[in-house]
Order: C-alpha cells, then structure tokens, then sequence
C-alpha cells in the first residue's frame, strides 16, 4: 500500500501538483489526466528526481521521500520513461541486470533471465538492444521492471508510438505483473482501452489536483473525468 | 542429462553467459587472433625491427594505455578530458622521483605512481564531475594547464635532493633506472607491451561487469541510470579513478623509457593532438585505443625517418576531428570488428565443413552444433519449441 | 616584496592585455551565443593572421595593408568555418562543437609550423606605429598601442552591446542565442545572422593576434594558448554577459602582469587564467547539476 499525503511541487511559478493525497491499495493502479496534469511529476517524486515542497509519501510503512533517489532502486523502486530509456549499447541481459537489486551471484542471473522470459523478448538475451524494433525495447525496460524483487513499479506511457498488436501484448505482460512480482503497479496512459483493460482502480488528476479516484469503469465515466479531458460541460 | 524448458531459460551457461562466452565461436576466434598477434608483437617484432623503431613502438605501447584511457573516458562514459596529458606527466613525476629517490623495485614503483596519479585525478575530479559536457571538458583544459605550468616551473626529477628532487646546477645528470630485466631497448619493450596488455585487461574486466554495465546507462540516459539504482557520481569518479591510475601507469613506463624527462615531452598541444587520434581510432573500442597509439607514437617516428615534416600529421589529424565529428562517430576503427567477424565466420566455415562431415545427422548433434551467436539460428530453434 | 614603483608599469601592460582579451573574450561570448559554437581555434586564427602580416610586411607591403589583410584573414577564414562546418553540427552538443573547432586549431597549427617554421632562425615581431611614441601618467611610460588596446577593448564592448541592443542584426542574433529554431520561424534570415556571427567572430580574432603579436610575441604557439585567458573570461562571465567579459579580461590581464615582480610567484603567473577559470567553473556548479527542484543550464 502507497499512502501519498498532501504533496505539493512547485517549479518555478508553476505548481505541478497541488496537495495531492492519495491511496494506492494493491494490484495496478491506472492514473490518468490530460497533458500537464502532473502525472509525470508524481512519477518523479517516487523516482526521486524531483524533490516535492511539502508532503509525504509512505510506501509499505518506508518514508520513501527519505531514502535517496539511488537507494530507491535497491528498496523496489521501478520505473520506465515516456521516452525510450533502453541502453543501445548493451545487451537484453545485461540492460534488464543493470538494476540495482538485492539478489547476488547465481539467483541474480537466474532472476534476470526469467524476467526476459516473463515479458516474453523474442532474442537470445545477448542480442545488442540496438539492433531491435521499439516493441521489444519496451518489453526490454518493462523486463527491467520486474527484475530483482520489485515492490513498487511505475509505468509512464509504455504503449506510446507501438501498434496495436504490440500494445496487446504489452497489455497482457502488465496484467500479469503483480501475479509475477506482487509488486503494486501504477500506470499511466492516454490509452483508455489499455487502461480499463489492466488496472483495478484509477486515479484522475488535473492541474496538480487529484479529481477523482476509484474502480476503473466508474472512473472513466466520471463526469468530472470527462470535464477535464474534453474542456466542456458535455455530459456524453 | 536433459534439463526442463524452464530450466534452459534460465540456464547463464546456455545463455552464453560469464565465462561460458568463451566457447562462443566468434569469440573464440576473436581470442585466438589478439593471442596471435600480442605473441607476434612480444617475440617476433623486436627481432625484425631497428632500435629506432623499436623505441617507437615503446612509446606506442605507453600512449596505448593513456589512448585507452582518454577513450575509455569518452566512449564509455562521455566525459571529454582536455587534460590526460597532465595526467602523464604527473605519473612521471611521481615515478622519476621515486626511481631516483628509493630502491623499491621497478614494478612496485610503477603501481604506486598509478595509485599517486589516481589519487589525484579523484581529487580533481570529485569537484569537476558536477560540471557537464562542455564544461567539463573546459575545466580538465584549465586544470591541465595549469599543471602544465606547475610542471614547468618545477621540472622532472634529475636525480637532485628536495622534494621536488630538481636541482638545477647538476653537471651530470642521471639516467632514470630501468627494470633490472628490461635494461635494453629491446627487453624494455616487450616489458612495456605486458605492462600495456595488463592495462587493457584491467579495463576490459571493468567493461565486461557492473561498472561497465553502469557507464553505458550513464552515457546514453542518466535518467535511466538513475532510476535502475545506479549511483552515478560514484560511478563517474570510478570511471575517472580508473583512467588516472592507467595513465599514472603509463607515465611511469614513459619515465624510464625516456631515461630523461623535460617539461617539452608534454606540451599542452598534445593533449589536443591525444584526443585527435583518439576520436579517429574509434572511442567505442579497445582496439581503436591501439590505433590512435599508433598515429600518435608510429606514425611521428616514421615520418622523421623518410625526412617528412610532421606538420603533415598534425594536420591530419585536425582534418581527422573534423570528418570524425562530422560523419563516422565510431572512428576507423568501426569496420575492423565487422571485417574480423567476417573473417572469422569464413574461416570457421572452413574448419566445420570436414567436422560436421563425420557426425551423425541425429538432432541432438543438429542442436549442439547450432552455436547460440547468429540471432537468427536460434530463433529458429526457439520458434519450434515455443 | 616588491615596491610600488615595480608594480606601476606592470599595471598599464596588464591593462593593455586586459583589453585585448576582452575584445577576444566578447567575440568568443556572441558568437557561443548566436551558435552554439565555442571558437577555441580564436587564438589560432588570430595567430595566423599576424603571421600573414608579418610576411607581407617584409616583402614590402605597406604597413596598413598587412594589418587589414590580418584583420580581413581572421573574418573569411572564420566565415568559411562556419558555413562549411556549422550546418552539420547543427544539432549536437556544444561540447562536440567546441571540440571541432579543436581540429580547426589543429589544422591551422600544423600550416603555420610548415610556413612559418619556428626552429632555428631569429624571432620575429611585429611593430605597430603605435609603439613609439606615447606619454607619462605619474612617472608610468604609456605608449600608443596599449592605449589602442584597452581603448579597443572598452570601444568594443561598448559597441557590441549597443549593436546587440538597437540593430536589427544584433536583435537576430540574441533571438537565436535564445532559440534558433523559433527565431527561423519569426522570419529572421538565421543563415545571414549566423554568416555575420561568424565573421564578426573572426575580425575581432584578427585583431586580438595583431595586438598580441604587438604586445607579447608573435609565435604561432603563444598567440594560440592567449586565447585561454579570453576564453578564461568568457567563462567567469558564463558565456553570458558581455560586461562581466570585460571585467574579468581586465583582471585576468592585470593579476598577470602584476604578478611579475614578484619573485616567489613570477614563474607562476602564467597559471593566471587557468586558475580563475577553474574557481569560476567550480563556484558555479557549487550546487550541483544533479536533477533539482528545476532544470537548469550547464
């Protein structure tokens, strides 16, 4: 369970998020908003690139915003980018080993492979990333996710810019995770169909202000989701 | 002894993982072939070379680990150094002094003008690293010159008392000592080229395990370093720790190669001409630490022997930054891999034909001859179990 | 400890060389900020030039021809860099950029050690109208050209701001300092802006070795590094204002030239630059670049 309480960023004269309090049960957990919304900024709160004004975050009992940023990895933080962050240069293996985790010696090896076979990467794990389609990098950074006992994993657009049937797939591993890892799972998206395809709950936020949270289906068809995202008083 | 399909996933020795790489084919080949060569450069060159050139290739040897560690630097890590020149002469310093000071045996004090040098370039580089790219570069540039004219002031060590061990009014200045088994220009550098080859094979460890694995996060996405736990100061100031101590090393073989050291040995214009060569040997591979070696030490000898200016080379190796920067990122040295592999499947191609020959057609024997290297072989094989 | 009366000429020489370096400096800081690019191969150029001045000077040529041919040199030569070689680097890093302007020097190096050989031979100078002749302010010899040296630097500074400021061309190039795809987009012919960045760069560059080759020496090396006290400057300023350029080519100058004197520190006074260029990058950084509250530039 992730308690946020009343976290606040600001950069600038711009506030990213605006006291957001929030409770994230246990599964995957959507959170979605329009462009600007800070969902992101949340994302980098957790990750630790960005320090919040005021607030708190406590995750499984840690005081997360207490640890620095490159411990959060070793402590189960996972994260994947909007942006591809799949090193090119590297191997599948040796990307998805990169993480910093807790196993050591012969159960790290064995754990990073099975976490390529998990996301279902269809190269021998020596292949140089560079040299695969954007679906597989994906699947590569999401491999990194569930790697080395995570227990909190952050999923920033992971469907960005792939094909549908790409997307499919992805859907599937992501819905598998938390059977996989029992790691809490947040994802964020614009695909609404990914969305209430895999997660059991969602929040909403706009402007930094959290506007709804509870079960998928209810929340997508929230009349202050639709606000938000449409700009109109339309009611669909 | 069959394993499950499950098992076999997560089998690393099947995986071609750690040292089970090594009975990879491509691999194998590419071992054997550095082996060949490094023995052809130990025992057959100096017979075949003059003194002169055999001097030269000893300087060769020592640029090739400096080259390798500017390149290890900005290949691996992406952090320009303006400086390693400075780095050199510091390692010098400290290994001429110590030569003329102390009885300690040559290779002890070699290693310890390493760990001076390493020591210091930590230092320098604790406050730099919070500088990035351009600024970083600009600030090694200032550092080093500002070395440089330390260097100048103070002079090498000749053998005179002090702490700095320079004393100006010596008639007869003394040679800096050599190994007591590499006295001649001949033994000194095949010492050199071991000296050279425990270098790379130093850094290749790091390459090949989590040190590496964490510089090639850094230098394509620091976000993603980040977030994967890695600490990235810690793992820049390694990187940097790393290549001072190589290049301290390095210094320390120049020292007594030399036998004399003056402050024009490391103009700050070699710095420039250092990271020229660099960039054109290829900073994504060792071998491209060799090359630039080679135009940086070879090529200079070469020219003043056939009575060229070496003018020429230094404007080659402007123009050399320029197409490197320009058009082909990876240097010269970028299609010697692809060549080698080349050659390497053909030759393998050769060798197998008579084997697979003789062995029964059972698929057994068809699954164990498919080696794991060529993606598309085992693809095909992981289709049909899928 | 030297006595007052050692440091006094010290002070003008040091100003003198303040003044060219910020005339260098300032060329350095708009052309960085109209490309992108850092010209380290200024001091190269400005050599080069000097040299070329030197040559037509003893083959007869009259005095100004040569040192407009210098100043002339310096522009093209910078020109031709910057439209050969701007256009493909466009888009990368500054540090990539800088870094091949570093070929530049070394190409550049390489021709004036093949012309103008340093070995052997006597040494060369060049001699402005402006040294001989002069006056005396409190018992100090002040000659001509060092008053044409500070009086340029100032006179440039000034004028750079100004034409920053007020012309249409100086509007175009702080635009695109600022942004060059969106200055593109406003209609403001970028490739004219930039072609003027550049040459105007390469003038002053010429100038600054004319100068120098007057007031230190004129060998191709030594002109080459000076450019590391303007760049030294440029720095301090953070490549971004051109009055903090001016100050601190002043100090740069005149800490150097008065450390002379002094005995203990004499030979340790070529340090100058490189050391308050390392403090000014280290004081500048002191809260450290690692992703903060927001994003700032390197």
């Amino acid at each position: 369970m992730i308690e946020v309480e009343n976290l606040t960023v600001r950069y600038g004269g711009v506030t990213s998020l605006d006291g957001m309090s929030l409770v994230f049960e246990k599964g995957t957990c959507g959170l979605i908003g329009p462009n600007g919304a800070g969902k992101t900024t949340f994302f980098n709160v957790l990750s630790g690139f960005v320090r919040p004004v005021s607030g708190t975050v406590r995750a499984f009992g840690t005081d997360l915003l207490a640890l620095p940023h490159f411990r959060r990895a070793r402590w189960g933080v996972r994260r994947t980018f909007q942006t591809e962050q799949a090193i090119e240069e590297l191997s599948v293996y040796d990307n998805v080993a990169m993480i910093d985790s807790p196993l050591r010696g012969a159960a790290a090896r064995a754990d990073v492979l099975a976490a390529i076979e998990f996301v279902g990467i269809d190269a021998p794990p020596l292949t140089r990333v560079g040299t695969l389609g954007a679906g597989q990098r994906r699947l590569v950074e999401v491999a990194r996710a569930v790697a080395g006992k995570p227990r909190l994993i952050l999923l920033d657009e992971p469907a960005a810019g792939l094909p549908g049937e790409e997307t499919a797939h992805l859907a599937a591993v992501i819905k598998s995770i938390p059977s996989y890892s029992g790691a809490l799972t947040i994802l964020v998206d614009h695909d609404m169909s990914l969305v209430s395809a895999v997660c059991e709950t969602t929040a909403v936020l706009d402007f930094g202000k959290l506007i709804a949270s509870g079960p998928t289906a209810s929340v997508l068809r929230d009349e202050h989701v639709m606000r938000a995202y449409l700009g109109t008083a339309e009611v669909l | 002894m069959t394993q499950t399909t499950a098992e076999r996933k997560t089998d690393t020795t099947a995986a071609g993982l750690g040292w089970a790489a090594l009975r990879r084919r491509d691999n194998l080949v590419r071992f054997s072939v550095i082996t060949a060569l490094l023995l052809f450069t130990l025992f057959g060159l100096p017979q075949l070379l003059s003194l002169y050139y055999t001097d030269a290739m000893t300087q060769v040897a020592i640029y090739a680990i400096v080259a390798l560690g500017l390149g290890m630097l900005v290949g691996r890590v992406g952090l320009y150094s303006l400086g390693q020149v400075a780095v050199l002469a510091i390692g010098a310093w400290a290994a001429a002094r110590l030569l003329f000071a102390t009885t300690q045996p040559f290779p002890v004090v070699v290693v310890e003008a390493g760990l001076v040098t390493m020591l210091l370039g930590t230092l320098i580089g604790l406050p730099a690293l919070r500088l990035r790219g351009l600024y970083f570069a600009l600030i090694t540039l200032m550092l080093s010159g500002a070395i440089t004219v330390v260097l100048a002031t103070v002079n090498f060590p000749n053998g005179g008392r002090g702490f700095t061990g320079y004393d100006g009014a010596l008639l007869h200045i003394p040679a800096i000592r050599r190994p007591s088994i590499a006295g001649t220009d001949a033994a000194y550098f095949r010492y050199a080229v071991v000296v050279a080859i425990i270098m790379f094979a130093l850094v290749f460890a790091h390459i090949k395990t989590r040190p590496g694995r964490a510089w090639a996060a850094i230098r394509q996405s620091e976000p993603a370093a980040l977030a994967a736990g890695i600490n990235i100061t810690f793992y820049k100031l390694w990187a940097f720790a790393l290549a001072s101590f190589i290049t301290g090393v390095a210094g320390g073989l120049l020292a007594s190669a030399d036998r004399f050291l003056y402050s024009i040995t490391f103009h700050p214009q070699d710095s420039i001409t250092l990271l020229a060569v660099v960039l054109m040997g290829g900073v994504y591979s060792m071998y491209g630490a060799v090359i630039a070696a080679l135009l940086n030490s070879l090529l200079p000898a070469a020219l003043q022997d056939w009575g060229v200016s070496q003018d020429w080379l230094t404007i080659l190796f402007g123009i050399g930054v320029l197409q490197v920067l320009t058009t082909a990122p990876a240097g010269i040295v970028d299609q010697f891999p692809k060549d080698m592999k080349k050659l390497g499947r053909l030759l393998w191609r050769l060798v197998r034909r008579p084997v697979t020959a003789a062995a029964p057609a059972t698929p057994g024997a068809a699954s164990a001859s498919a080696a794991p290297s060529a993606s598309g072989a085992s693809r095909a094989s992981r289709g049909g179990t899928t | 400890m030297p006595s007052w009366s050692d440091f006094e000429p010290f002070i003008v020489s040091g100003l003198a060389l303040g003044g060219v370096y910020a005339l260098s400096g300032v060329g350095l800081v708009v052309l960085y900020r109209a490309t992108g690019v850092l010209y380290l191969a200024f001091g190269a150029v400005g050599a080069m030039g000097a040299l070329i001045a030197y040559s037509m000077i003893q083959a007869g040529t009259p005095g100004w021809v040569a040192w407009i041919a210098c100043i002339l040199f310096g522009g093209v030569l910078t020109l031709a860099y910057g439209m050969l070689f701007g256009p493909p680097l466009a888009g990368r890093d500054p540090l990539v950029k800088a870094v091949a302007t570093l070929g530049l020097t070394l190409i550049l190096f390489g021709v004036m050690d093949l012309l103008w050989s340093s070995s052997g031979g006597q040494a060369r100078s060049i001699t402005l109208p402006t040294d001989t002749g002069g006056f005396t302010v409190a018992q100090i010899q002040v000659t001509w050209t060092q008053v044409l040296s500070l009086g340029l630097g100032v006179l440039l500074t000034v004028g750079t701001g100004a034409f920053l400021q007020y012309t249409k061309l100086g509007t175009g190039m702080r635009a695109m300092a600022n942004d060059r795809v969106i200055t593109a987009t406003l209609g403001v012919p970028v490739r004219r802006v930039e072609a003027a960045a550049w040459f105007g760069a390469g003038v002053l560059g010429g100038l600054a070795g004319l100068l120098l080759a007057d007031l230190v020496a004129l060998d191709a090396t030594t002109l080459t590094f000076l450019v590391i006290s303007s760049l030294a400057a440029a720095l301090i300023a953070r490549l971004r204002s051109i009055p903090v350029t001016f100050v601190a080519a002043i100090v740069i100058g005149l800490v150097h030239d008065l450390l002379t004197p002094i005995t203990q520190l004499t030979d340790y006074r070529d340090m100058t630059p490189f050391v308050l260029a390392a403090i000014a990058l280290l004081w500048v950084s002191r809260h450290g670049t690692v992703m903060t509250r927001s994003r700032e530039e390197a």
